[in-house]
């Protein structure tokens, strides 16, 4: 395809995907329905640019990834629990503090899968560079590892997850229902969007990461230790997994230790569709499923499913490798 | 010229064997760099002349055989720790990241951002002033014989005393090869070059030793000028005639 | 046949046919279906015979999947969807439409024979052209679709409770055929019977397909793509061509596990963790060697039922502390981390471990 073309195709079909809908649904349903649409993109992409990226760079495929979002989901739990035991902020009825314990929460839950994501790299990953197959096979092991450890630690069951008490509920804006926790949580994915991208392009660290996204062997054969950013990546990507899924909880009010496996499908898909390796990829794709999914699945309920893989297949047929390239 | 061969040599490759999988590739490489001089590797295609160059590079790990950097042994290092020795490197692809710009790709290839490494780099960039002109551009949109030069001057902007560089002129046209040997004619002063080179224009214009390899083996060795008259030699291991 | 005239390739052949019979494994071979004919007979707790029948089922469909990740070099994640479908069908047709006869058990198996052929050359052709990594990706998401698929369309698929369902026949459970050699023959017997007789053609032709000419330009394939297609293969029509022949397989299995169960739901029979389940199966026994899945599908199945009980005895001796009571009920945790350990030090899986060491000796 010329160039030319790779432009215009992802604008116009999220264009497309943004405009439809409005032929079939009220203005103002359609905002409501835009706005949680956005707010799963925004999970989405939390989830699914820590896996393009990891495979962009480290060219690893990482099944465990949902296990690492699960991972997120309880320790931000247990923070939560935690911290608000002690200082009560999260039942207060003061926006601030609920906001506090929200971040913090969430915080440490990167932070301590952040460190998950280093011992898995070095203990499980190291050993199966070059091979995609004996990746899957030993993420596939860690991620049953990691599943039946929080099945340990916390117990089988489903747990309800603690919503801080402004978080819930909606406004009620010139008659269209507006929630609050999309809108929080598309503020916080826009913020750690911003913050990935700036550190991409704009620092010297995320300017070797891209170039190892190109070439990892040219990177080394400069001087740089590959390795240890090997890790890092690694570990970013799987705090980002993590706040996604302490972000993903508080959506669904609980938590579960399989929830992993429900939303790695998604993600994965919308690396696919987006371009693995590709940052710029992962936030369209993931704000085409979340919009598509939210649409549809207010037209024609149990079609919901059936649009994102729709969505695949027709991308796929397109562009084979995702919308856009590796690296942008 | 006859004091020059008589110091030591910077870079000792002594019985190199190298494993590509099971393929035996490497069956004894041993050649010699000296200061102030250029290295040509010859032969034919297959004959093991990159395998060597990644295997100096730390690429691919030796199974026989000991490389010297002054005297220190770098055969079992990692590539990163073999680069900040001091040794820069030109693969045949060019290597270069296609979706950074010209000034990240400097960047990249930069030990450390300080005065001194600046300073190189405005000296480089006087040598190849194309760069300049498309500093903030994107490495993907520059035109054959300018990613050469890019691939060429990256390393150069650090201290780097030796230079491996494979078959740059590949896919250039005559006017463009001759603007490199010129800038690398401009280098050789500061750095030692090892060069792979197909195109016998440009490894005799520059080279001052050469070495032919055969089969993964170094078979022969001298001096440019006693190459380029043997019309037997050039025949039998490059396939050159006339 | 003059041996002298023949060419090299024709010797070798002839020399493989020969030697089959004549080998070790041969026997063992032979005695291992013997143990599976006459396993009723040895072991009268009705357990044992469930383990023994599902290692079998499991056989066949993990060797299904090897032939598609060993010897063709496909990574697919979906490839239990097949299964799925197989089960399904047997379960719509016997179960939520009451069509309980022979004829439309046979029309059940056939029909989702058909679509699992077809749906993977569809998905053959959309993807095999795209990254391994992207196929393994694509058809993961294909098989979660499925399953969420079967959960939703209650009218048809029962939904997440499944359908239960009764027999024709002789196959019903409740059939009494009378004693035969010692013991009771129930439909369970008969399924049993019948089951294995499938599984075992399955397997057989299977093999076959592997040392016949196809299968051997599949293995070239996976050796050294671009020789093949220098050689002028058009290896991608092979692909699709195994792809197809391994899911017809599994549809067939699938059929075989509902028709022994007289159940389906999408968390037996379409699961990622019945597709993960498989995938253990296929390291622990080896990629490339088709019998490997019987080791693999013994492992699992006997460390399923086996360690269970060894966790209620461990919890036993164990305080009643929570934490410690949940450490030694996970057993599925220590399994992953033997499974984490037999990749990391049996790459080639246990068979295809011992493969090598034979061979090794064998050049010594």
């Amino acid at each position: 395809m010329n160039p030319k073309s790779r432009q215009w195709l992802p604008k116009s079909a999220v264009i497309a995907i943004f405009l439809l809908p409005l032929l079939l649904i009220s203005p103002k349903t359609y905002v409501t329905l835009t706005i949680s649409g956005i707010a799963m993109g925004m999970l989405l992409f939390l989830v699914a640019s820590g896996f393009s990226l990891i495979f962009g760079f480290l060219s690893v495929l990482n099944l465990a990834h949902g296990a690492l979002f699960a991972w997120g989901a309880y320790i931000s739990f247990s923070a939560f629990s935690f911290i608000n035991q002690w200082t009560g902020w999260g039942g207060s009825n003061s926006i601030f503090s609920n906001i506090l314990i929200f971040l913090l929460a969430l915080v440490a839950a990167g932070i301590g899968v952040a460190i998950l994501g280093v011992v898995t790299e070095r203990l499980v990953i190291r050993p199966v560079y070059g091979s995609h197959l004996f990746q899957i096979f030993i993420t596939v092991g860690a991620m049953t590892v990691m599943e039946e450890l929080i099945r340990i630690v916390w117990g089988p069951n489903d747990e309800p997850m603690p919503v801080p008490v402004s978080f819930i509920g909606s406004w009620d804006i010139f008659d269209v229902v507006v929630s609050k926790y999309p809108l929080i949580a598309i503020v916080i994915g826009l913020i750690l969007y911003l913050i990935v991208f700036t550190i991409l392009r704009r620092t010297r660290l995320g300017m070797i990461v891209r170039a190892g996204v190109e070439n990892p062997e040219m990177v080394q054969v400069m001087g740089h230790n590959i390795y240890r950013y090997f890790t890092g990546v690694f570990a970013a990507g799987s705090a980002l997994a993590a706040i996604g899924g302490g972000m993903w909880a508080t959506f669904v009010k609980s938590i579960n230790p399989a929830m992993g496996g429900e939303v790695i499908v998604f993600a994965l898909i919308v690396a696919i569709i987006g371009g693995l390796g590709s940052m710029t990829g992962s936030v369209v794709g993931a704000l085409m499923v979340g919009l598509s999914y939210n649409y549809v699945a207010y037209l024609i309920p149990k079609g919901a499913l059936g649009i994102t893989m729709l969505l695949l297949v027709i991308i796929l047929s397109i562009r084979p490798t995702g919308l856009f390239p590796e690296g942008t | 010229m006859e004091a020059d061969l008589v110091a030591e040599p910077i870079l000792k490759v002594e019985g190199i064997h190298t494993f590509i999988g099971k393929h035996h590739v490497l069956q004894g490489v041993s050649f010699d760099v000296y200061p102030g001089r250029v290295t040509v590797l010859l032969g034919r295609n297959g004959a093991g002349k990159t395998t060597t160059l990644r295997s100096i590079m730390g690429l691919l790990s030796p199974s026989q055989g000991i490389i010297l950097l002054r005297n220190q042994a770098i055969q079992n290092m990692r590539s990163f720790d073999i680069a900040r020795l001091g040794i820069g490197f030109v693969p045949e692809d060019r290597g270069l990241f296609n979706l950074l710009t010209v000034e990240e790709n400097f960047r990249v290839a930069m030990f450390q951002e300080d005065k001194s490494t600046q300073q190189r780099l405005e000296t480089i960039l006087e040598i190849f002033p194309d760069l300049k002109r498309f500093w903030k551009a994107k490495a993907g949109i520059l035109s054959g014989g300018q990613k050469q030069m890019l691939a060429i001057a990256r390393p150069l902007v650090n201290n780097n005393e030796l230079l491996l560089i494979d078959e740059p002129s590949k896919g250039l046209a005559p006017i463009v090869i001759d603007h490199l040997i010129d800038a690398i004619q401009k280098l050789q002063k500061q750095t030692m070059i090892i060069l792979v080179e197909q195109n016998f224009y440009m490894a005799s214009s520059l080279g001052n030793d050469f070495y032919i390899f055969d089969d993964g083996r170094t078979v022969h060795k001298g001096q440019m000028e006693e190459l380029v008259a043997n019309e037997e030699m050039k025949k039998r291991y490059l396939g050159i005639s006339g | 046949m003059n041996k002298d005239s023949l060419n090299p390739v024709q010797r070798f052949r002839l020399k493989e046919k020969e030697g089959r019979f004549r080998s070790p494994y041969f026997f063992l071979k032979v005695l291992l279906l013997a143990f599976f004919v006459f396993t009723p007979y040895l072991f009268h707790s009705f357990q044992i015979v469930d383990v023994v029948l599902k290692i079998i089922i499991f056989s066949t469909l993990v060797a299904s999947y090897d032939i598609i990740l060993g010897y063709t070099g496909i990574v697919s994640l979906g490839h239990v969807m097949y299964f799925g479908i197989g089960s399904y069908f047997v379960g719509i047709f016997m179960g939520k439409l009451g069509l309980i006869s022979y004829g439309y058990l046979a029309l059940a198996i056939l029909i989702a024979v058909l679509i699992s052929g077809v749906l993977s050359v569809l998905i053959g052709f959309f993807s095999l052209r795209i990254r391994a990594i992207f196929f393994a990706m694509v058809t993961l998401a294909f098989m979660e679709f499925t399953f969420i698929l079967a959960s939703q369309l209650r009218f048809i698929t029962g939904g997440d409770d499944g359908i239960s369902f009764n027999l024709p026949g002789i196959m019903a459970i409740g059939y009494r055929l009378g004693r035969f050699l010692g013991i009771e023959f129930t439909g369970r017997m008969t399924n049993y019977y019948l089951i294995l007789l499938v599984s075992l053609i399955l397997f057989l032709l299977m093999v076959r397909f592997v040392h016949s000419p196809v299968g051997r330009v599949l293995q070239s394939i996976r050796d050294n793509e671009q020789r093949s297609v220098a050689l002028g293969y058009r290896t991608y029509l092979f692909q699709v061509m195994a792809s197809s022949f391994a899911s017809c397989v599994a549809a067939m299995t699938g059929g075989c596990y509902a028709i022994w169960v007289c159940y389906v739901s999408p968390s037996s029979s379409l699961s990622v963790s019945i597709m993960l389940d498989v995938l253990l199966m296929v390291i622990v026994g080896g990629m490339g060697t088709l019998y490997g899945g019987i080791l693999g599908a013994a492992f699992l199945m006997i460390t399923g039922a086996f360690l269970p009980k060894l966790q209620v005895l461990v919890a036993a001796l164990l305080p009643g502390v929570p934490f410690a009571v949940r450490l030694s009920e996970r057993w599925l945790f220590y399994f992953g981390l033997l499974f984490i350990l037999i990749v990391y030090f049996f790459p080639k899986g246990m068979v295809g471990t011992a493969q090598e060491i034979i061979s090794r000796r064998k050049g010594e």
